[in-house]
């Protein structure tokens, strides 16, 4: 790949953009918190003395101290955000509150990778099958198997993934059990055998199916549909018809190859709100991933915790989006070379 | 196009948008069922619909309780219309805030320009990449003890205000190049009479659009909140319904499955039909789209 000075001043441009992102979303945060009324310190220490644990008051001084870091209430303005800063950006959140002592990102770290893995396959899955499924239908706009798609794709775009993931638990679950209700694996082994794996997808295929039907049919293939259609209509494709060149070279070349770039950037766009969509999922499922950890955080108010979910999760979507923006170049020459 | 702006005209295309576009139909009719059973039916109700224990508990559906009862002792029609109109209060507090301040801000944005505008739609494009739920999760737990109809709304419009934004300003961009935006202010025309009579013309067919999607926009956040207990949880909304209903009372493990089903279908009505009223517009309003069928 030749690098140009269009592609320096590209990629300086979306590394500014990314850490300013974060920036910004974690100075909201941080003020966020600090306009919430009342003293959220005094609150979660009540709330732990009142469960009737009895603690060391020396633990409990500790962990005042270090919530009063936490949340950004000691020293100065200007010394909170910086140490509010400093504090995330090392991914320390303190100790979970429902899970005392246990630091809170330990936690995080433990369902990391079911997210991760529930995520990235399906977010691929419907990207992929979604773009192609749209490309044909949008390809052979007059077929009826593009028509019938375009029904059911109408009927469920706007539906978000928690929902559907409720109308698979009803068909599946109750009206035909064929899958589990809940949970990631029923079997505990410390070996990963054959039974392991298969146990595994078997309860990640409910999850999984609603966030591709939505994302596939929904997003990607609904856009991906349009962007055929225009793009059909362009003098060179129309150009290439009329050279002879054949229907396929010209879906896969001149159609299909212009669409992902557009597609890419969308899917930068979209990444907030498909991870928003996956952890609430997971939440329905009790899938144990970073949605399920949060459940449970907010249920016992375990502040921590749900600032460390939260935290992290934004400086990933940013982070994803970041790496799509470098891949970006890669795709498309026009930004390479200009 | 600029005749939208004038009062006695509405009714007109409300009329030709009505007859002539199939999506916008349908979905307008099913809306106004919704709203019918929200906003009529409510005041019906004979008892208190969020009391507990006022009817024998998992009754299945029948001719007395037309959507069986709870496990909590409620009819589950009577909370299925309480938390109709509860949910639409919501996404109408969100739509009123977020499609005006995106209004204004695109607007601003487009006309503006220079470092105006790239200031905007950098914050625009922050708040579009940020991963709204977890941020909006963090808030409503701080604020739980806080928490009504209309601070919720106004919680959710932090997020939902940057994609009507970005839209307002591409079409005030397209606009600007226009011959007769140049004589506007060539001609001396103050800047509000411009945004008045020149620019609000076009962009309003669109707001609408904005208005519309910020509402789908809203209803699925408040669900979303509302699954993890982040909502108006003694009170009465769909998200809040499923709360009770799956989170907490298993219902469809139970063998329940009305409890579940109602709240899930109104809301997948909900969404289908803005999301058709909001295609129908924008069909209406670009008839290139039309022709090809999108």
């Amino acid at each position: 790949m030749r690098v140009s000075l269009g592609l320096i001043k590209y990629i300086a441009l979306r590394t500014f953009f990314y850490i300013f992102t974060i920036f910004v979303a974690l100075t909201v945060i941080f003020f966020l918190i600090r306009l919430a009324p009342g003293n959220p310190i005094e609150n979660i220490i009540e709330l732990m003395l009142s469960q009737g644990s009895v603690y060391d008051p020396e633990a409990i001084n500790m962990l005042r101290n270090s919530l009063y870091e936490m949340f950004g209430l000691k020293g100065s303005l200007f010394e909170q955000y910086i140490n509010f800063m400093r504090r995330l950006l090392v991914f320390d959140f303190g100790p979970s509150l429902s899970n005392f002592p246990t630091p809170a990102i330990e936690l995080i770290m433990m369902r990391l990778p079911w997210t991760i893995g529930l995520l990235s396959m399906t977010t691929i899955i419907s990207w992929m099958v979604g773009n192609l499924l749209g490309a044909l239908a949008g390809f052979f706009e007059r077929s009826k198997f593009s028509k019938i798609l375009q029904g059911i794709a109408l009927t469920l775009y706007p539906i978000p993934y928690y929902v559907m993931a409720l109308v698979m638990i009803f068909l599946f679950t109750y009206l035909i059990p064929l899958f589990p209700l809940s949970g990631g694996i029923s079997i505990l082994s410390e070996k990963i055998t054959l039974e392991v794996i298969t146990n595994l997808i078997w309860h990640a295929m409910l999850p999984a199916l609603s966030l591709i039907i939505i994302g596939t049919l929904g997003w990607w293939f609904m856009s991906s549909r349009t962007l055929t259609i225009n793009t059909k209509t362009e003098d060179y494709v129309t150009y290439a018809e009329i050279r002879g060149v054949s229907e396929n070279r010209i879906l896969r070349k001149y159609i299909i190859r212009n669409i992902l770039m557009p597609q890419v950037t969308a899917l930068g766009l979209a990444l907030g709100s498909i991870f928003s969509g996956a952890l609430l999922t997971e939440v329905i499922f009790a899938y144990p991933g970073l949605g399920d950890l949060l459940w449970r955080a907010i249920n016992a108010r375990d502040y921590n915790t749900i600032m460390g979910v939260t935290s992290l999760s934004t400086i990933a979507v940013a982070t994803a989006t970041y790496i799509l923006d470098l891949i970006y170049p890669l795709i498309d020459p026009r930004v390479r070379y200009k | 196009m600029r005749k939208i702006l004038l009062l006695k005209n509405i009714y007109e295309i409300f009329k030709s948008i009505y007859l002539t576009n199939i999506k916008f139909r349908i979905g307008f009719i099913i809306f106004i069922i919704i709203l019918f059973f929200g906003f009529i039916v409510s005041s019906f109700a004979p008892v208190d619909p969020t009391r507990w224990y006022t009817f024998p508990k998992d009754l299945p559906p029948s001719f007395e309780h037309p959507l069986g009862t709870t496990t909590m002792g409620r009819s589950v029609f009577w909370m299925l219309v309480e938390s109709i109109k509860k949910s639409l209060i919501i996404a109408f507090t969100t739509a009123m805030i977020a499609s005006h301040v995106g209004l204004f801000l695109g607007m601003i944005a487009g006309l503006k320009g220079g470092v105006v505008d790239k200031v905007l739609m950098m914050i625009t494009d922050v708040f579009i990449v940020i991963p709204s739920l977890p941020v909006l999760i963090l808030l409503v737990s701080l604020l739980k003890d806080y928490l009504n109809l209309y601070l919720l709304g106004a919680l959710i419009s932090i997020f939902s205000w940057p994609w009507p934004s970005r839209q307002i300003r591409g079409i005030v961009l397209s606009l600007r190049e226009r011959g007769f935006m140049k004589t506007a202010s060539l001609s001396g025309m103050p800047f509000f009479r411009i945004i008045l009579l020149e620019i609000m013309p076009f962009v309003l067919g669109w707001h609408l659009i904005n208005f519309t999607n910020t509402i789908l926009y809203s209803i699925s956040s408040e669900a979303g909140l509302a699954i993890l207990g982040l909502s108006l949880l003694s009170d009465a909304t769909l998200g809040v319904m499923i709360y009770w209903a799956h989170m907490q009372w298993y219902a469809l493990m139970r063998g329940i499955w009305w409890w579940v089903v109602s709240p899930v279908v109104t809301l997948i009505l909900i969404f289908t039909s803005l999301y058709l009223i909001s295609i129908g517009l924008s069909e209406y309003l670009n008839p290139r789209l039309r022709q090809r069928g999108a």
